[in-house]
């Protein structure tokens, strides 16, 4: 199939994607209820932040830990441009707070009342100055963005953690000090922050699509390869060229372009803006569903974070207080599954023995934990109670630990999903030709002459019947048999032959 | 005027010398050799050359325009590139994507074009893929095919090292750093990749430097020879002249013993 044939058919089925994800959309806001909508509407916004922290964390491998940073930017910027008015009135009638007349005027309304536009100032047109006033707050946190990226010339690794972390710290607590609290509010904020944005599936999904549109364009351009350059290996990326404190430093301000987007929307979501609405912890969430996913993959990156907002929205069965039975029996099931997985893990690995002293061991525990859940339910040692507070995040760093021990790259690598993957087309794979092209080059005594005295290229196309000598070469194991699977596919599970002897 | 012309260079770490007043010239098209034993200087030489340390004094010029004092990525787009001697390339990444990133500093295209994948954006990536494919060519069809989608790291060691020499080219330099290119090669591989280094200057129009510590390799291509001994520069001259050289010898295999002191080391 020609290139531009591919393309077409790539692009159509996106679209289809797109509009299977429009309609399921469609639906949940139909009759989803307002719990599912605010998870969707959840998902989209903390993707749009875990895909602008990928640019930085994945893409060009600098671990960057001050995202809320940046997101508080956009959000303040945010609120205080689209607070309407009677809020206003509200927070310059209170005694504490600290705005003056000047910052209270800041708002899109009035820029469009002065400039004439008052067509765009009506409730209904509310989304023309959200959109407008999410610009500015995601162009305030791109500035931001270049400062912090500066520091970035100089330092690597741990370092630059430590340095961009300590830059999220600083903006969050000097938002409260007496320089920036005309703009911010102190301490009080943003209460009444419209949430017709925030709460929207529709608007959050489509800056979503559109973060994620640019993000995998950037990744796949020249500068996108550049950036992955520096991932790997920053002193060959400058020895071929990259610019690294050029490359570097625009990563740095587009992601934060897009986290002042994420946190114009995540203000609107939870309708206030609070200096504690911006704590470590969201950078930690994104972290983990970045570090869930795949570190460098977006599609990978979305995976994570549907994983975290789905304990975070739907964890609440997990923080309540229980008997003490519930416990054991969820604990003792739990190490049951764990070793019962063990089991199954060896079994389809060939490892012997398949009962290992530990899997007999967990199993037992976890069944003696169980049975005395069920049949001591009325002995006194069961009589209590227990809350398991703060289970949901404990249960992401379990997540964590389990995903850096036993795949520390994550669920899809650096991978992207692609249509070519879909459908199982791979470039990186042999034709017959091909290898046996391939096994002729790599072994040099079927050269035609040495390669020290012929003086033409080498030949650009060849067969098998262009160099006869080439046949029994193949024959001793290269080539292809239709029945061993191809190069890189995975070999198919087999059963095992002798299972009589799995008895024991 | 001389390619690439180095006067008085002096670089010390510390207490150590690594190169000490070292002078040397290499002419348009030339294929000219540093050779030394270990810790001699050769690599710290490319390193000064290449803009990765600094010299303590001393001028490198390139075409008659100073390189002292420019980063790596400036070199580069002056027009000088090099290998690796323990190989860095893009390892996670393409071989295809490993040959496309040094022609990163070329593109003219803003990074929003690319996001919009704009007509001057899509005709300058296809520039890029055939230059990188031209790059390729110099190595015969091994690299071409289904290898080009290949990740670095199943690649053989002697695909790596031309992998990483396609890179070099394809950054559009003038002159190439070859850091011992046969290095883990064995005796056929290395006598391709003589060949395809003599058709890098004959057909690519390159200048080449290199290090290397096969002998056959260097005295089969070189136009001139280098000897560097202690970040001192001992010799210098055809091949030939250069391995009968008194100093050069007593470099690689120590000083010839006195007469008299010879009758009691007995080996």
């Amino acid at each position: 199939m020609s290139d531009s044939r591919t393309r077409l058919r790539n692009v159509m089925l996106t679209l289809g994607v797109g509009a299977i994800v429009a309609v399921l959309l469609a639906l949940v806001e139909g009759n989803g209820g307002a719990k599912l909508n605010d998870t969707l509407a959840l998902f989209a916004i903390w993707g749009i932040a875990a895909l602008s922290l990928n640019l930085v964390n994945g893409t060009t491998g600098i671990l960057s830990l001050g995202h809320h940073g940046f997101m508080l930017i956009g959000g303040y910027v945010t609120s205080l441009l689209i607070v309407p008015a009677d809020v206003r009135e509200r927070i310059a009638s209170q005694a504490r707070s600290d705005m003056t007349p000047f910052t209270l005027s800041l708002s899109v309304e009035n820029a469009f009342n002065a400039v004439g536009l008052q067509a765009l100032t009506t409730p209904e047109t509310l989304w023309v100055r959200f959109l407008v006033a999410l610009l500015v707050g995601g162009f305030v946190a791109m500035i931001f963005g270049l400062i912090v990226g500066i520091p970035s010339l100089r330092l690597k690794g741990d370092y630059l953690a430590i340095v961009t972390f300590g830059f999220g710290e600083i903006i969050r607590l000097s938002a409260s000090t007496s320089l920036f609290s005309p703009f911010t509010n102190g301490a009080l904020g943003f209460a009444g922050v419209p949430n017709d944005f925030g709460k929207s599936i529709w608007w959050t999904f489509a800056i979503l699509g559109l973060t994620l549109f640019v993000m995998t364009k950037i990744k796949f351009s020249s500068f996108g390869r550049a950036l992955q350059g520096i991932r790997e290996d920053e002193i060959a990326a400058e020895a071929m060229g990259v610019n690294l404190a050029r490359s570097k430093v625009l990563a740095f301000a587009i992601s934060a372009f897009f986290a002042g987007i994420a946190g114009g929307l995540w203000v609107s979501y939870l309708s206030a803006a609070r200096l504690d609405f911006f704590l470590f912890f969201l950078t930690f969430f994104f972290l983990v569903a970045i570090s869930v996913g795949g570190t460098g993959s977006y599609t990978g990156v979305l995976m994570g974070v549907a994983v975290v907002v789905f304990v975070q929205q739907y964890g609440d069965p997990l923080e309540k207080t229980y008997g003490l039975p519930v416990w054991f029996g969820v604990i003792g099931s739990l190490i049951l599954i764990a070793a019962a997985g063990g089991w199954l893990y060896r079994k389809t690995r060939r490892m012997r023995p398949v009962l290992h002293p530990l899997v007999v061991v967990l199993g037992l525990i976890g069944l003696g934990t169980l049975l005395f859940a069920i049949f001591g339910q009325n002995s006194p040692a069961l009589d209590g109670t227990f809350q398991a507070f703060g289970m949901r995040r404990i249960l992401l760093a379990v997540l964590l630990i389990v995903i850096m021990a036993f795949r520390p790259e994550g669920i899809m690598s650096r991978a992207e999903f692609s249509w070519a993957w879909a459908l199982r087309e791979r470039k990186d794979q042999p034709s017959d030709e091909e290898r046996a092209q391939d096994a002729w080059l790599s072994n040099p005594d079927l050269n035609r002459g040495s390669a020290t005295s012929s003086e033409d290229p080498l030949p650009a196309s060849l067969t098998a019947e262009d160099a006869p000598n080439a046949v029994p070469f193949l024959e001793r194991g290269t080539k292809p048999d239709p029945d061993e699977p191809r190069y890189g596919e995975g070999r198919d599970w087999q059963p095992e032959q002798d299972d009589e002897e799995e008895g024991r | 005027m001389s390619m690439l012309s180095v006067r008085n260079l002096n670089k010390s770490f510390g207490g150590l010398q690594a190169t000490t007043n070292l002078s040397f010239d290499v002419e348009p098209g030339e294929i000219v050799s540093v050779i030394g034993p270990n810790g001699a200087g050769k690599t710290t030489l490319f390193n000064l050359i290449t803009g990765v340390y600094t010299p303590d004094s001393g001028s490198i010029e390139l075409e008659g325009r100073s390189l002292v004092g420019m980063r790596p990525n400036q070199v580069v787009d002056a027009g000088i590139a090099r290998t690796f001697q323990n190989l860095r390339l893009f390892t996670n990444l393409s071989v295809l994507d490993n040959v496309l990133i040094p022609q990163h500093h070329q593109l003219k295209v803003p990074w929003w074009q690319a996001v919009l994948r704009t007509p001057s954006y899509r005709k300058a990536e296809a520039h890029m893929h055939d230059v990188a494919m031209e790059k390729l060519a110099f190595f015969g069809p091994r690299l071409m095919s289904f290898r080009l989608h290949q990740p670095v790291y199943v690649l053989s060691y002697a695909n790596r090292r031309r992998t990483e020499m396609a890179r070099a080219m394809a950054t559009g330099a003038k002159m190439l750093l070859l850091d011992e290119p046969s290095a883990g090669m064995n005796p056929k591989e290395t006598a391709e990749i003589t060949q395809i280094i003599r058709r890098m200057r004959d057909e690519g129009g390159y200048t080449i430097l290199l290090v290397e510590h096969k002998m056959n390799l260097v005295g089969e291509i070189s136009d001139r020879v280098v000897v560097l001994d202690y970040g001192q520069k001992i010799a210098e001259g055809s091949y030939k002249d250069v391995v009968n050289d008194e100093k050069v010898l007593e470099a690689y295999l120590g000083k010839r013993a006195d007469d008299d002191a010879s009758e009691e080391v007995e080996l």
